[in-house]
């Protein structure tokens, strides 16, 4: 008797604790994928976490466009997805999600190919906060000679901020120098990533610093294809020069089967820095750290690499060339539609994609510049 | 672990010296009142876990649970009151273990994940792996009624102290938004995890109710089971960051011997 009854008050629990409820309506107010009526997008749209970047082609007008949004399941927008909207300025558009008890405001940002800054000092960074402000780093971006923002340049530091390492801006991999060849400059250093990066595999965090984007939704799983190299380009691309310091770091190791880092004896770090000009076509947009310099990578069009790279506690002037690939022209139909993008590339650890390098590896680079062909032959 | 052996030895060393001592007592009265003590040692092992009442929609689904093998060890004083001895009152001490792995997958769940001193707040869409671990010494007072010469009721509170506690597990195949729902997307697939451990906001004092019955089956021995209904949030009211109370319910089935 006194059993069944036990059984009957147990069974009960595990009932009550066992029982899935309704499932809650969705919290999140993300905008998924864009789209513009008509053949008008020169590249994908970029959707950031609150920014949207348009790229269209060079004769579409911007002052009345209807985007239409795709958004997480049950959320709505503001103002309603086909809206026409003049695009000469930013626009912001509401989410709100699902439940009601959420928003989130996105800017969108329409562009036509644009002419990008040539010449990069590294003089503007914006201090970013991740972790809930517990840590800070720099985003390095460009103004035009009008004082408008222009480019902004690309970086790992958000995904550095989830291993816990860092604090201040100069705790991260990158960030803003005091000691430039004039003013300020850009420093990358290879960083450990401590306990936590070890267990994910990922034990060094090379400096980085590139044109292009990078995919935080996907860095933890796919760190070579988080990093998306390029931004569109319409010039020829003749000299890629500036000035670099380079003190590698003591120790070289590589990751074991386990994610420890192992000293690889008589190996010393080497940092890269190169331009890569290429063709952009519709799923291969830009480059990533699986293809940037691959050799049968068959839309890069020229690179421009320092041949001759060395150590040195002094800052070391460049100029290189842009090298056509072999059998590579540029198509000046391709040019004026937009075509082709570039990707500058600096990083402290070369193989730092592997996550081989020596923690303390430090690159300084400023006063960088592109110089363009003014005529194709 | 060693600790916890050793607490075990030195309450079987003590009901023992309670024992000699009631044997070995001069007065009377004293005689007296011992003699109508009844004492008993126990063992037996605690299936249950640490749950929600109800689960909270967060929770999609419970992909595995694992009870472990949480041992327990007691002894319990009883003192039965009139000529029948119908009803009882007893107090014990017990050192058991409160365990349980579970694998679950969670929508929009409060997740904190904390190294070198900072912390990634968020809400986790996807697998959370969770083993809480804790290991108690136990004060049950109990109230006995007796329905026949083999089968005995009991019911009361109990308050319980944690010496070791542990909560901790890793989160997988999701994705977290960092801060809350419209924060930055982390997504995490393959091997890559992260860990979390909210050992150190576990509740050291809990209580709850117990409610059981034991039956002898063979000269002194019985066979016990005891349901314990833990009435405190397993956390610190501090902690906020699983957004439900989850409570300690556990089915104790176990071996006892009367003296």
């Amino acid at each position: 008797m006194k059993f069944s009854e036990l059984a009957v008050v147990l069974s009960g629990a595990v009932l009550a604790a066992s029982c899935i409820r309704e499932e809650p309506l969705n919290a999140e107010c993300d905008i998924i994928s864009v789209s513009l009526p008509g053949d008008v997008l020169n590249r994908q749209p970029l959707i950031e976490n609150n920014k949207v970047t348009l790229i269209v082609k060079n004769d579409v007008s911007l002052l009345s466009l209807a985007p239409e949004f795709e958004l997480t399941p049950g959320a709505t927008i503001e103002p309603a997805s086909g809206t026409a909207r003049n695009f000469l300025f930013p626009q912001t558009y509401k989410v709100t999600s699902q439940d009601g008890a959420w928003t989130k405001e996105y800017t969108v940002i329409v562009e036509r190919n644009n002419t990008i800054n040539l010449n990069y000092s590294f003089e503007n960074v914006r201090e970013v906060s991740a972790l809930g402000g517990m840590c800070t780093y720099d985003v390095f971006y460009e103004v035009g000679p009008s004082g408008k923002e222009t480019m902004e340049w690309a970086s790992a530091n958000q995904a550095f901020a989830l291993t816990f390492q860092a604090s201040a801006p100069n705790t991260f991999p990158t960030y803003q120098g005091d000691d430039g060849v004039s003013g300020h400059c850009a420093v990358l250093v290879t960083r450990s990533t401590g306990s936590y990066g070890q267990r994910l595999g990922k034990p060094i965090a090379s400096g980085n610093l590139f044109i292009g984007k990078f995919d935080m939704s996907d860095a933890i799983n796919h760190p070579l294809e988080a990093t998306h190299f390029g931004t569109p380009f319409n010039n020829v691309p003749s000299q890629f020069s500036g000035y670099y310091r380079y003190v590698p770091g003591e120790t070289y190791c590589e990751p074991d089967a386990s994610g420890n880092l192992v000293e690889v004896p008589g190996k010393t770090d080497m940092f890269s820095l190169y331009a890569v000009f290429f063709e952009s076509v519709p799923g291969q947009e830009w480059l990533d750290g699986n293809n940037v310099l691959s050799e049968d990578n068959p839309y890069i069009i020229s690179t421009a690499e320092i041949p001759d790279r060395r150590a040195s506690s002094d800052w070391v002037e460049f100029s290189v060339p842009f090298i056509l690939r072999p059998g590579k022209t540029i198509d000046p139909d391709k040019l004026k539609a937009g075509d082709y993008s570039i990707a500058v590339v600096m990083g402290s650890s070369q193989d730092g994609d592997r996550f081989c390098g020596a923690v303390g590896s430090t690159l300084k680079v400023d006063e960088v510049s592109i110089t363009c062909a003014s005529e194709i032959e | 672990m060693n600790t916890y052996y050793k607490i075990i030895l030195s309450a079987i060393l003590f009901v023992t010296g309670i024992q000699a001592e009631a044997a070995g007592s001069g007065g009377q009265d004293t005689k007296g009142f011992f003699r109508s003590l009844e004492y008993e040692v126990n063992a037996g092992t605690n299936i249950g876990g640490a749950t929600p009442m109800p689960l909270p929609s967060e929770i999609r689904e419970i992909n595995s649970y694992n009870p472990e093998l949480n041992l327990q060890i007691g002894a319990t004083v009883r003192k039965w009151f009139g000529n029948d001895t119908r009803w009882g009152a007893g107090v014990g001490v017990r050192f058991e273990t409160k365990g349980m792995k579970t694998r679950a997958t969670v929508k929009n769940y409060g997740m904190e994940i904390i190294d070198n001193g900072k912390t990634l707040k968020g809400r986790w869409t996807g697998k959370v792996q969770t083993r809480y671990h804790s290991q108690q010494l136990v004060v049950p007072l109990t109230g006995f009624c007796r329905l026949s010469r083999r089968v005995v009721l009991n019911a009361g509170p109990y308050l319980s102290y944690a010496f070791s506690n542990e909560f901790d597990g890793y989160v997988s195949d999701g994705y977290l938004r960092e801060g809350d729902p419209t924060g930055e997307k982390i997504s995490f697939s393959g091997d890559a995890r992260a860990s979390y451990d909210f050992g150190s906001e576990l509740r050291k004092f809990q209580w709850g109710m117990q409610l059981g019955a034991s039956v002898l089956v063979y000269k002194q021995l019985t066979v016990n089971a005891n349901l314990e209904w833990g009435c405190n949030d397993i956390f610190n009211s501090s902690f906020k960051t699983v957004s439900f109370d989850l409570y300690p319910i556990y089915l104790n089935l176990g071996f006892g011997y009367v003296f």
